[in-house]
């Protein structure tokens, strides 16, 4: 029986939350305390604060995880308010209601939203901040609004010569009312942001000089530390443990049991560790699973005739399809994924009669405060959360779940304890990005063009522990069936069906989110459909977006600087298209088989964000990009034994190193209108432009990635192993 | 527990600790240098790289006990006198995005660059191993061969 499920796409995620919500962009024009406390200084609204020596501070409501907003939010601010940018400030914002997202309402950082949804409010913020500055001027030189203009942080009345700087105008600004529609100045005006203009970031230099504090470097006075050991079979807890054999071991102050896990808390880390080896644990309970029942799970869901649920449907694609002469089905495998940013989970937390304060890298502002509150009992706005630099994110640090440990262990120990999780912890503890298993079927026409697609995608869900709302086997998972669905290729009937595999693996997004996986599948398909057709790949994806002049242009200009069709002789070019966060991608990756190993020369990387806010940092995104995108296309991939992960580790959870690391050219259109994202655009169209190269190259088609488990070698890893 | 005497960026220190106690968490919770980063434990990622000696050695499976007399050198310490060239090219390549790998990256090449002053990007590709998740390798070429002039 088909379940026509219930879709539950991000719009409507953020219909249902923005419908309950207060505080819209007006609200968010009132100051708060949190922007008056953070600089002493005059605060115009939540966002921005004007001190009387000039200086400007901007609340950062997102984390810098290496994206480069704590330089861009700030440069958006100062261009828009006509300051001066030497004495602009950014501090990051406390977890309060004005900095929530402006349309799902709520605090996180993710799924490349940083510039394209806050880049709209800053400006809003700024304008009104620069308004009441001039009205504040306009009051004081007793002269129309009209006279006045903002520049290098002082209000100009250029009939007269007479110029007051922000500083002398801040109180007076501050006690005004807020413009309810504030006005924003045009694109042609920016003088900061925008016009192929890049800033140098301002947390560079303390990251060069290891003063920059991540959350592993927190220290607070009276700490301790906390290492974690958690159970060996996914969904297991820990039956006992031998306290007595670490009780007088130096340093420890507390075994804490956490279910899952064991916490031991000594006054080094060290001393944490070595107590924690000696605990004989028992371990009780959890799935023993394995690669082989977690494939019988996928193939099940995918003969199964229940749990299906339709995600898109436009035209007729089955009746196309069951009429078509000349249809081409293939499948498509992407691998189990761990997150592994660089800096492993950890948390720094301080529980007293007062209240919770948190010291964290966070991604997940709002559930931590939601997540600490429960598990402590207390009430969320006893609880107040520092935020420091991310050494990394990709999504993991969405969740709490590293920071709640935290705090049961400083409740238990009564002292303010730093949380750190090994590597292995690291693995063994994340929540999974899924595999992926796709499988499509496309009729042609005469003319070789597609006339209908099927996709039949089996994937654990992604969204759910993300999601404000529960997420169920039966529903369309929105994330994991994008790409698929909203595809810009014209087709006339396409149809997306999606079956939620409820698997003993927890399973959440990982940077690309479903794009990746899905991407790897419509590129990959669209390059063997161009081959069963007889045309070249370049010219087949160019008649499928005909009708879209924007992509086109991007895909002539990547064409263009990959000199699509001239490589040299014995190289092989492959290129791959993505509609992803609000930004068309196009990759071409140039390849050579030198002694049966695949040896990566270049990749070409066109990407249109609608609007390039800073140059060398977009560069940055999409470069930093690809290579994820290369590491998950020849290397990364998890695998199950007993129930637990095996790769825990960078030694088998294998990812690119500098020697992997081919010639990468990029370079930005900004033809489409809306602006878009950046961060988790660039390692999108990687593992199907690199899969066309090699079928180009050798005539296989590898339908599975990494490729490094499909078979392929690389001249780096023929070294290396 | 024993005692543990050596020279940390050019100053004696004394340790009492775990003679099993890695070098990287001596400096990061007894000594305060979190420039050096703990990363995967096992010597994979680099994130942890400190000089010894003068030599690039990976802090986190290197025991307290076989530093005993020696010169350790961490990010902090890289130069007694403003930035070393490599930080210098790093800042002007904007090279780093989360951060995290960088002082150990940094450690690493000027380990090389002292070895090598002028390395080949064959050179670099032989000995900078270090893991950057968010994928800064082109820039960390870039900069190191920028810095050997």
């Amino acid at each position: 029986m088909r379940v026509e499920g219930t879709v539950l796409s991000r719009r409507d995620v953020m219909q249902g939350l923005a419908a309950g919500a207060v505080v819209l962009v007006g609200g968010r024009l009132v100051a708060n305390e949190a922007a008056a406390q953070a600089s002493a200084a005059a605060p115009l609204n939540a966002w921005i604060a004007v001190a009387t020596d000039g200086r400007v501070t901007l609340q950062c409501a997102h984390s810098e995880m290496g994206q480069g907003i704590y330089t861009t939010f700030a440069a958006i601010m100062a261009d828009e308010l006509e300051a001066d940018w030497a004495k602009c400030d950014i501090v990051f914002s406390p977890v309060a209601p004005a900095y929530r997202h402006p349309v799902y309402n709520w605090q996180f950082t993710g799924n490349a939203e940083s510039i394209r949804s806050y880049h709209g409010l800053i400006r809003k913020m700024a304008a009104a901040a620069r308004e009441m500055l001039i009205a504040a001027a306009a009051d004081q030189l007793k002269v129309p609004v009209s006279e006045l203009a903002a520049r290098g942080g002082k209000v100009l009345h250029h009939a007269s010569g007479r110029a007051l700087d922000f500083g002398a105008l801040a109180q007076a600004a501050a006690a005004r009312t807020p413009p309810a529609q504030p006005n924003v100045k045009p694109e042609t005006e920016w003088r900061l942001v925008g016009h192929g203009r890049s800033l140098p970031r301002r947390d560079v230099p303390d990251k060069v000089h290891g003063t920059a504090v991540f959350g592993i470097d927190v220290k607070v006075p009276g700490m301790v530390y906390a290492a974690v050991m958690s159970t060996p079979v996914l969904g297991g807890k820990a039956a006992s443990f031998d306290e007595a054999l670490v009780a007088g071991m130096p340093g420890v102050i507390k075994v804490v049991p956490l279910g899952s896990a064991v916490a031991v808390v000594a006054e080094h880390y060290w001393q944490a560790r070595l107590a924690l080896a000696k605990l004989k644990i028992e371990w009780q309970g959890g799935e023993s699973f394995d690669d082989a029942a977690l494939e019988k799970s996928y193939r099940a869901a995918q003969q199964s005739k229940d749990g299906w649920a339709l995600a898109e449907n436009k035209g007729d694609a089955v009746t196309t399809l069951a009429g078509a002469k000349h249809v081409i089905t293939a499948e498509y495998r992407a691998p189990w994924v761990a997150h592994a940013p660089m800096e492993p989970m950890n948390a720094t937390v301080a529980v007293t009669e007062a209240g919770v304060t948190i010291w964290a890298p966070t991604q997940g502002m709002e559930m931590t405060q939601i997540v600490v509150a429960k598990v402590l009992g207390v009430a969320p706005d006893k609880i107040n959360i520092h935020r420091t630099y991310l050494g990394g994110g990709f999504g993991r640090r969405l969740l709490a779940d590293f920071v709640a440990q935290a705090a049961l262990c400083a409740k238990a120990a009564g002292r303010p304890v730093k949380l750190i999780w090994s590597r292995e912890e690291d693995i063994k503890q994340d929540v999974f990005r899924p595999g992926f298993l796709n499988e499509v079927r496309a009729s042609l026409a005469a003319d070789g063009m597609p006339e209908a697609i099927h996709f039949r995608l089996v994937a654990p869900t992604i969204l759910a522990p993300v999601s404000p709302t529960p997420v169920r086997p039966g529903m369309v998972d929105a994330l994991c069936c994008e790409g698929l669905m909203e595809n810009p290729y014209g087709i006339a009937h396409r149809r997306v069906d999606y079956n939620m595999l409820a698997t003993p693996v927890p399973t959440m997004v990982l940077r690309t989110t479903g794009h990746g996986p899905n991407n790897f599948t419509v590129e990959s398909f669209v390059d063997e459909l161009a081959h069963a057709a007889k045309r070249d790949p370049y010219e087949y994806r160019r008649r499928l977006l005909a009708e879209n002049p924007v992509a086109l242009k991007a895909l002539d200009r990547a064409a263009e600087l990959a000199a699509w069709g001239k490589a040299a002789p014995g190289r092989f070019q492959g290129m791959a298209f993505a509609d992803c966060f609000g930004s068309y991608l196009v990759q071409v990756a140039e390849l050579s088989i030198e002694n049966g190993a695949v040896k990566l020369h270049k990749i070409t990387s066109v990407c249109d964000p609608g609007r390039v806010l800073d140059r060398v940092n977009a560069t940055s995104m999409i470069e930093g990009g690809v290579v994820w995108g290369l590491s998950a296309a020849l290397y990364s991939a998890l695998s199950f034994d007993k129930g637990h992960v095996r790769e825990t580790n960078f030694d088998r959870f294998r990812v690119v190193t500098l020697p992997d690391t081919p010639e990468l050219v990029t370079d930005f259109l900004e033809n489409r209108q809306v602006i878009g994202g950046l961060g988790e655009v660039g390692p999108v169209a990687v593992p199907a432009a690199i899969a066309n190269a090699l079928f180009a190259a050798t005539g296989v088609r590898h339908r599975r990635y990494p490729f490094a488990a499909d078979g392929v070698l690389t001249t780096y890893g023929k070294i290396f192993g | 527990m024993a005692s543990f005497s050596f020279r940390l960026n050019g100053a004696p220190v004394t340790l009492e600790l775990d003679p099993s106690t890695p070098l990287l968490w001596a400096l990061r919770d007894h000594l305060g240098m979190t420039g050096t980063k703990f990363g995967c434990g096992i010597a994979q990622c680099g994130a942890c790289t400190v000089h010894v000696d003068g030599e690039a050695v990976r802090s986190c499976v290197y025991t307290i006990d076989s530093v005993a007399g020696a010169e350790v050198t961490t990010i902090e310490g890289l130069t007694r006198d403003g930035p070393h060239r490599l930080q210098e090219e790093w800042i002007k390549a904007q090279v780093p995005q989360c951060g995290y790998c960088q002082p150990g990256m940094i450690m690493a090449a000027a380990a090389l660059l002292k070895a090598k002053p002028h390395p080949t990007e064959a050179d670099l590709e032989n000995s900078i191993t270090n893991i950057c998740r968010c994928g800064t390798y082109a820039r960390i070429k870039k900069a190191i061969l920028a810095a050997a002039g």
